[in-house]
């Protein structure tokens, strides 16, 4: 016991935030961890003043999530992880302009229900200096199939004060959009996405850490969105993303504050910048919490209309609202209670909209409940 | 390179810089708030990759998380 203390001691001192955000020490996690989520996704209904046609349900979602992450030997670890959703709602079909200049939308008529799952397996091997990882990840719908794999690794060096990470990443997606020959939809698709990214992590000094770095991601394929009428995108798309983030302990008030941003720009036309801000609060030896708030605010597509372009005037045209101009904030809490080696946890998020080109822009509330057990 | 492009990336390059400058050496012993959990940049996976599939299915930008996962019929 003592000896696993020591471990996770000298893992504690040596770590660094690496690769996804993530704490990556160059020796293994000491403790197996096995987690479990259970979380429901609850969209408000569209106002029944933008309801043009069908229902005015939105998606209501939920979703469990097991997690298991264990060393194996000195220089190896593993993570495993599935996640299982069952949704019910219907989406945005196709909008129009009424006579009045409002925008109104047609939704499917019928309530969707669907499933998903994937299952992601990670093995990282390390090393004096850095540490080299692997995943795989499948996800499965009805519709929809994709298969992925990632590399990325890390190296530590500046007397263990700096940390340079890297990575890639390959996505094969296949989609079988469902009544294809009732809707005149495309019977199937291919898509692919490949990505990679490199960061810098630096501890700044006793108390602060920060960490900045890009992505580039191109997704070529079927890029548009079977299930909408009159939906034209282009077949790529090239992403960039910039994000820095700043953590720092206050001892005296047993808080730890974090502060992230990050900057979106595609070749879509879309630029976002996103905020994020987080408070996590020791109140007693066993109870955190964390209150946390999120701003976001993005451009359209160039290829935006607010109303469907049925005439196809324009070689890409789409009335998706999650392509238009708009801001959102959310507000979250989050508790965590430890008792020995277990840790509970509730949280919830709320997420608000606001923008004037699209009325199906989506509010929403999420709510999370967990178990980790470490041993 | 675009503007936006070429801006972030004079920007990320500056900040390094500050940041470089700004720093300390912290000995080994030095760094125990440094490791806390809640000092980690992802202190909860499962909350992360959850919150991640959120928004990429409700938001037009995504990315920037390290290496990302497969996708899903939700964007």
């Amino acid at each position: 016991m003592a000896c696993k203390r020591l471990l996770a001691l000298t893992t504690s001192a040596l770590a660094l935030p690496g690769v996804g955000g993530i704490a990556i020490a160059d020796t293994p996690p000491a403790d197996r961890v096995l987690s479990y989520r259970v979380s429901n996704y609850q969209e408000d209904d569209l106002a029944a003043s933008a309801l043009l046609a069908g229902s005015a349900e939105r998606y209501d979602i939920d979703i469990h999530q097991l997690r298991f992450s264990s060393a194996i030997g000195s220089d190896y670890s593993i993570a495993l992880e599935s996640s299982y959703e069952s949704m019910s709602g219907a989406s945005p079909w196709y909008t129009i302009q009424a006579v009045n200049g409002e925008t109104q939308v047609a939704m499917s008529g019928a309530t969707i229900y669907e499933k998903r799952q994937d299952v992601t397996a990670s093995l990282r091997r390390y090393f004096s200096a850095g540490n080299l990882g692997v995943s795989f990840t499948v996800s499965d719908e009805n519709d929809y199939k994709a298969n992925s794999a990632a590399v990325d690794g890390s190296y530590t060096f500046a007397n263990q004060a700096t940390t340079l990470s890297a990575g890639i990443a390959h996505s094969d997606d296949t989609l079988t959009p469902t009544d294809a020959e009732k809707f005149n939809r495309i019977l199937g698709a291919e898509k692919t996405t490949t990505s990679a990214f490199v960061s810098v992590t630096q501890i700044l000094n006793q108390f602060s850490i920060f960490q900045t770095g890009i992505s580039s991601a191109r997704a070529a394929g079927f890029l548009t969105d079977p299930y909408k009428l009159a939906d034209r995108r282009p077949e790529r798309r090239d992403q960039f993303t910039w994000t820095s983030s700043w953590r720092r302990y206050f001892r005296d008030q047993r808080a730890a504050f974090h502060a992230d941003y990050r900057l979106y720009d595609d070749d879509f036309g879309v630029r976002s910048h996103t905020l994020e801000f987080a408070l996590h609060k020791t109140l007693r030896r066993s109870l955190t919490v964390v209150p946390n708030v999120r701003l976001y605010r993005q451009t359209a597509a160039e290829f935006f209309t607010p109303a469907t372009d049925f005439v196809q005037a324009q070689p890409f045209n789409s009335s998706d609202y999650r392509l238009s101009d708009y801001d959102a904030v959310s507000a979250g809490l989050r508790l965590n209670y430890t008792i020995g080696d277990y840790t509970l946890m509730l949280s919830g998020e709320r997420y608000q909209t606001t923008g004037t080109s699209a009325p199906a822009l989506i509010d929403f509330t999420r709510l999370t409940a967990g178990l980790d057990f470490s041993f | 390179m675009s503007r936006t492009r070429f801006l972030s990336a004079k920007y990320a390059v500056l900040f390094l810089a500050a940041m470089l400058a700004s720093c300390e050496a912290v000995p080994a012993y030095q760094r125990g708030d440094l490791a806390r959990t809640e000092m980690s940049f992802e202190p909860d996976p499962l909350e992360s990759r959850l919150n991640q599939h959120i928004y990429f299915s409700k938001e037009a930008s995504t990315g920037g998380n390290g290496v990302a996962a497969g996708g899903c019929g939700c964007n």
